[in-house]
C-alpha cells in the first residue's frame, strides 16, 4: 500500500498540471496505485493560507482517501489565529499534518515568530512538512533540536543535498525525509542503510512532480519488502498517529 | 497494466524491452555526494530495473579533465562493453582535435558529448568546429547539454548549429530542462530533422514526454537518466508510466538510441 504524504489540490500557475480537482487527484492516485493521500491546497500556498485551509476542508469532505494538510503561518499578524486556536481547529477538522512555506510566505520558521506555533504542533502531535529549499539545513536542524517532540518531514531534496541532509539526520531523531524528488543515485538505499527505513516517508509532490518518479524509485529500489512497506505507508501512519485502516 | 508497469508493481526487473539509457555518467563529482558512483553501482541499478545498456561520459571528463576523463570512460566501457558505450567528451578548451584524433576510431565510443554550460563556451563557438566535421563525416551522434535561458546552450543555439550542420544528429540533452525549454526544444526539433530530444532532468514529466513524442515522433525522442547524477529510476519511471502506446514507448526507451549507435557499422 502507498500513502502519499506530499500531494496538492488546486490550480498551479507556473505550468500545465491540470485543474487540481478532487476527481483528477483520485484518478491520478488510482493510476499509480496510491491508496490514500495527505493533501494541501495551492490556495494556502500561493494566495492565502486561511482561505485555502478552509477551502480544502470543503473540497475533501466525505472523501475518505484524502486527509487534509493545513498550511501554517506565525501568529504575528493573527492571520490564522493563535497557535492554540489554529491547532485546535486543525484537530477538530481531522487535519493530519501541517505544511510550512517560510520562504514563500516571508518569515523565519526557526525564529521566535514561529516558535509558539511549532510548540503547539508538537504538543498536538501534528507532524510538520516542508521542502528543504524553503528552510535550509541549519534552520532545519535548529527547529528539530529546539522542538524534539515535533516530527518533521523534509521534502524536495533533489540530488545535490545529501551531505547536508546526512549531517542533520545524524544529529537529530525527529527529522524524516520525504521521497518526492529524493533523487540522488542510490540515495534512498544509502539513507536507509545508514539511518533505517523509518526516516523516509513516501510522497509524490503531485501534481507538480510526476508520481511515476517516487513510485518507480521506491518499488524498484534494492530495499526489502518490509522496508518498502514502511516507507510506502507505515511510517506516515505512525507520524499521523493512526493505525492501518481496513482496506 | 502492461509488462513494464507490471514489473514495477511486482518489484521485478523488466525483461520486455531492450532499454538503452542515452544520457549517463560515472564517478564522483565535487559539488555533491553520490553514493556508489562507480561501474558496479551503475550496473546494479541497471540490473535491478532491467536496463540493458547505458551511454556514459565520466564526470571527470565533463567536469575537470577531458583527456584523463575520456580514458576513464574508455576503461569502464572496456570492462563491460555489452553494458556501456562511451561518449567522447570534447572540452573546447582542452585540445578538441587531439581528443578526436585519439579516440575517434575507438569502438568503445559511440557518440560525442558537449557540455557548454560546464565549460563556459557557447555551443555555436568555432572551437567546436572539429566536432561538427567529425560528426558530419562519420554519422556519430553528438549529445549536448541544453538548458532554457543558458548563455551557452539555450535552444536557439541548438537551432543555429543544427541549421549549419543539417547532416549531423544532435541529441538535445535534457530537451531544454524546464517547461519553457521543452516547448522551445520541440519547436527546434520540428524545424531541424537532425535534432533528437533526450528527456532526463529534474523537471520533466511523463506528460511532457508524451507531448514531445506527439509533436516530433517517437523516432526523435530518447530516454536518458543522467545517472549517477540523478537516480536512473526517476526518468525511467516517467517514461514507463507516460501512457505512450507500447510501440512508441519501446522506441523512446531503446529502439531509437540503438539505431543511432549503429553509425560505426556503416563506416568504410
Amino acid at each position: 500500500m502507498l500513502i502519499d504524504a506530499d500531494a496538492m489540490l488546486g490550480r498551479y500557475p507556473r505550468r500545465d498540471v491540470g485543474e487540481g480537482t478532487v476527481t483528477e487527484t483520485l484518478a491520478r492516485m488510482d493510476r499509480f496505485g496510491i491508496a490514500e493521500a495527505v493533501v494541501s491546497h495551492t490556495l494556502s500556498w500561493l494566495h492565502d493560507p486561511h482561505t485555502g485551509n478552509l477551502r480544502l476542508l470543503d473540497l475533501i469532505e466525505g472523501e475518505p482517501r484524502l486527509r487534509p494538510c493545513w498550511v501554517l503561518l506565525p501568529d504575528t499578524c493573527g492571520e490564522t489565529g493563535t497557535p492554540a486556536e489554529f491547532v485546535s481547529a486543525a484537530k477538530a477538522a481531522g487535519v493530519g499534518a501541517v505544511r510550512a512555506y517560510p520562504a514563500d510566505h516571508g518569515y523565519d520558521l526557526a525564529g521566535r515568530d514561529a516558535a509558539s506555533m511549532l510548540h503547539a504542533l508538537a504538543e498536538a502531535e501534528l507532524p510538520l512538512l516542508f521542502d528543504a529549499p524553503q528552510v535550509g539545513w541549519p534552520a532545519i536542524e535548529s527547529i528539530a533540536r529546539t522542538h524534539p517532540e515535533l516530527s518533521v518531514v523534509v521534502g524536495g531534496l533533489g540530488y545535490r543535498t545529501l551531505r547536508q541532509a546526512a549531517g542533520v539526520l545524524s544529529r537529530t531523531a525527529n527529522v524524516h525525509l520525504g521521497l518526492a524528488n529524493l533523487s540522488s543515485h542510490c540515495g534512498l538505499e544509502w539513507l536507509v542503510e545508514r539511518y533505517g527505513p523509518h526516516r523516509v516517508v513516501f510522497g509524490t509532490g503531485a501534481p507538480v512532480r510526476d508520481p511515476a518518479e517516487s513510485v518507480t524509485r521506491l518499488l524498484w529500489s534494492e530495499l526489502d519488502d518490509q522496508a518498502v512497506a514502511a516507507i510506502g505507508a507505515g511510517n506516515l501512519r505512525s507520524l499521523l498517529r493512526e493505525e492501518a485502516r481496513v482496506a | 497494466m502492461n509488462a513494464l508497469t507490471s514489473a514495477v508493481w511486482k518489484r521485478e526487473p523488466q525483461s520486455a524491452l531492450r532499454i538503452v539509457d542515452a544520457h549517463a555518467h560515472a564517478g564522483p563529482y565535487s559539488l555533491f555526494f553520490i553514493p556508489d558512483a562507480g561501474r558496479g553501482g551503475l550496473m546494479r541499478v541497471m540490473d535491478r530495473c532491467g536496463v540493458s545498456h547505458a551511454v556514459i561520459s565520466s564526470h571527470l571528463a565533463i567536469q575537470l579533465d577531458a583527456a584523463e576523463g575520456n580514458a576513464q570512460t574508455a576503461e569502464i566501457v572496456g570492462q563491460a562493453p555489452d553494458r556501456f558505450t562511451g561518449y567522447l567528451t570534447v572540452n573546447p578548451w582542452q585540445d578538441p582535435v587531439g581528443e578526436l584524433d585519439k579516440w575517434g576510431n575507438d569502438p568503445r565510443f559511440g557518440g560525442v558529448k558537449l557540455h557548454p554550460d560546464l565549460h563556459d563556451y557557447p555551443l555555436t563557438g568555432r572551437r567546436y568546429a572539429p566536432v561538427w566535421e567529425f560528426a558530419q563525416r562519420t554519422g556519430c551522434p553528438v549529445l549536448t547539454h541544453t538548458y532554457d535561458g543558458s548563455p551557452y546552450n539555450d535552444l536557439p543555439m541548438v537551432d543555429e548549429v543544427a541549421a549549419r550542420h543539417p547532416g549531423v544528429v544532435i541529441l538535445a540533452g535534457h530537451a531544454g530542462a524546464t517547461p519553457l525549454g521543452f516547448d522551445a526544444a520541440i519547436e527546434v526539433a520540428q524545424r531541424r530533422p537532425g535534432v533528437v530530444l533526450e528527456v532526463c532532468g529534474s523537471f520533466n514529466t511523463g506528460a511532457d514526454i508524451a507531448t514531445m513524442v506527439r509533436e516530433v515522433g517517437a523516432d526523435r525522442v530518447v530516454y536518458g537518466s543522467d545517472f549517477p547524477f540523478i537516480d536512473l529510476r526517476m526518468s525511467l519511471g516517467r517514461v514507463i508510466f507516460s501512457g505512450l502506446p507500447e510501440e512508441d514507448r519501446a522506441a523512446v526507451l531503446g529502439g531509437t538510441m540503438t539505431r543511432l549507435l549503429q553509425w560505426r557499422s556503416g563506416l568504410g
